[in-house]
């Protein structure tokens, strides 16, 4: 249960909040880099942490994001048109580069410099794997570059997806934190999904249904532990790292890649998931990234040419009961992806969490928020960077492993949960 | 049958269709049992027990895996302490209070209480203090902030 001031601190992300100033202290996915492939690639309409904003990249290959809007009289560079080092707005001709400095005004005469004073807000916007990031701090305070192993590794290894998810971000974010739902709403998928089946941890998943947890703190955030039991005089661990502001990574099963997702408020009612897989020293065969084009593993199919899933909330998701009752899909829902974001947006565009009723089990989401608001008052009061921008918080990895009985998670697999290039992931 | 109406499909997750909720009170935890294990944290679950609680009820050690009031010397039956508890949060800084620890969470087994260890990372015995707490608390948090302990039972609407 949080009270709803907590509610309302934890979940408002638009420019004068808390929490809002909180991300802007770190690189978000704001893109793909698929939908700007190329020099004067058409403009995309961003929306990011409440900012309407628009994305380009000119003649010379430079990536920009500035203010939807025209400074001129408002109307939106999405109709603009790309070409000759800059954006040029549609209605007027205005001309703007990546900076987001007007460079051109043609009404004004040959001479003047009437331009050199216009200037969209605009912010970095850089290419750091499949995904392009954007900053929407200060820029004193603008932290290193991306470091999660995912967008490192070389292409061959990696995929990343994206899909809108209609609700805010936290709610998403604590779906990726809690393991115990795993065990119900993805159980079918442990016996079926290509990128899932056939590890032996699923057989420790799918018979212990009461897993105990383990929630420690890390500089960056926090790994949950889920134990299961294991052969005798041992445990079955899932190790989930998450670093703040919201990204998490799944456990691996067996040698499938490792996946994982980044949440990114739209607004207060939207987000967006970049669901990324990986694996640390193979490439993804050509059966793993058609399986995860297809919306297999937690990937989405995506209605084509948006990133809107096919099964969606105007659908009711494709619900299908015989798949309920069946126990293909347990909650009647295709894929995993899909299964957490009907349930997720169920909930409604910003869950009411003063009518919660939480359990020790849920103690990773607890302890979550507990983190997010500390640092987001810190922040707002002090000014103290909040954790997860360093590149050592950002270099964690998952692990799957089973250990004797005695063994603490957190001493024992300080090795597994830390990127260690070229070499394999902990999975059982 | 196709739903027909708003209400009658998922696009009823909207913040209008919110207003429709039940609003009834959420009723809160039938009972939280938090038991300070060793002195440190016999301290930290002082400061915590002053806070207002609904039905939370809180415990010293005693030493001997025996536990008493927080005021008050004579010891409790664990076992009457728990009737009617939703869980028992077993409070920890060090190993020193293993007997303890064993005491509740065997009567936690015994009549299916559910339990959470919280170790407060005070120093060297901190992770000594999870081993201790593995095989009695089905969920354990181990954390350097002391106020975590009142989120949770906030959390459970202790």
């Amino acid at each position: 249960m949080l009270t709803s001031e907590l509610n309302e601190l934890l979940t408002r992300t638009g420019p004068d909040t808390a929490m809002g100033q909180l991300f802007r202290r770190y690189w978000l996915p704001a893109l793909l880099a698929e939908e700007l492939p190329e020099p004067d690639s058409p403009p995309v309409r961003v929306k990011l942490l409440s900012e309407r904003l628009i994305a380009f990249r000119d003649s010379h290959g430079r990536y920009g994001l500035m203010d939807e809007f025209c400074a001129h009289r408002g109307a939106s560079l999405w109709f603009g048109r790309v070409a000759e080092g800059g954006l040029r707005c549609a209605y007027h001709g205005w001309k703007y580069d990546v900076t987001g400095q007007c460079v051109e005004v043609p009404s004004e005469p040959d001479n003047s410099s009437f331009c050199s004073n216009v200037k969209l807000r605009s912010y970095p916007l850089v290419r750091v794997g499949d995904i392009l990031w954007a900053y929407l701090g200060e820029p004193e305070n603008q932290p290193p570059l991306p470091e999660f192993e995912f967008v490192h590794v070389p292409a061959e290894q990696t995929f990343t997806s994206k899909r809108w998810q209609e609700s805010n971000w936290l709610q998403a974010l604590e779906g990726g934190i809690d393991s115990s739902h795993v065990s119900w709403l993805h159980s079918g998928q442990l016996k079926t999904d290509p990128l899932f089946k056939g590890a032996k941890g699923n057989q420790y998943n799918l018979s212990d249904f009461k897993p105990f947890f383990e929630v420690a703190e890390s500089p960056g955030g926090l790994f949950v532990g889920a134990r299961r039991n294991a052969e005798d005089g041992h445990y079955y661990w899932r190790i989930t790292p998450w670093v703040m502001p919201s990204f998490t990574v799944v456990p691996p099963r067996g040698d499938h890649p490792v996946h994982g997702h980044f949440w990114v408020p739209i607004d207060d009612e939207n987000c967006w998931v970049y669901t990324f897989d990986y694996h640390p020293v193979r490439a993804l065969t050509a059966q793993e990234r058609q399986a995860m084009m297809d919306g297999f593993g937690v990937h989405s199919e995506n209605i084509p040419g948006t990133y809107r899933p096919v099964q969606n909330k105007d659908n009711d998701y494709l619900m299908d009961r015989a798949t309920q009752r069946s126990g293909e899909n347990f909650s009647g829902v295709r894929g995993i992806a899909i299964q957490d974001a009907s349930l997720q947006e169920s909930m409604g565009p910003i869950v009411d969490r003063s009518k919660e009723r939480l359990v020790p089990a849920d103690s990773g989401i607890i302890k979550a928020r507990q983190k997010l608001r500390r640092a987001a008052v810190a922040l707002r009061d002090h000014g103290t960077p909040p954790p997860g921008t360093e590149p050592e918080h950002q270099r964690v990895r998952s692990a799957a492993v089973v250990l004797p009985r005695h063994e603490s998670f957190i001493e024992s697999c300080r090795d597994a949960v830390s990127v260690r290039p070229g070499v394999r992931q902990s999975s059982v | 049958m196709r739903p027909v109406l708003l209400n009658s499909c998922a696009r009823a997750a909207t913040a209008a269709e919110a207003r429709f909720r039940i609003d009834a009170p959420i009723v809160p935890s039938r009972g939280a049992r938090v038991f300070a294990l060793d002195g440190p944290a016999e301290e930290i679950v002082r400061r915590i027990a002053a806070r207002p609680w609904a039905t939370a009820r809180f415990f010293g050690h005693a030493g001997d895996g025996r536990v008493r009031p927080l005021v008050g010397v004579s010891t409790v039956d664990i076992s009457a302490e728990l009737d009617g508890a939703d869980v028992a949060v077993l409070v920890a800084t060090s190993p020193d209070g293993a007997r303890a620890a064993a005491a509740v969470g065997e009567h936690c087994r015994a009549r299916g209480t559910m339990t959470a260890g919280l170790v407060v990372d005070g120093g060297a015995g901190a992770l000594d203090a999870v081993a201790m707490l593995r095989p009695y608390a089905r969920v354990l948090l181990l954390t350097g902030d002391e106020d975590d302990i009142a989120a949770v039972l906030t959390a459970l609407r202790a």
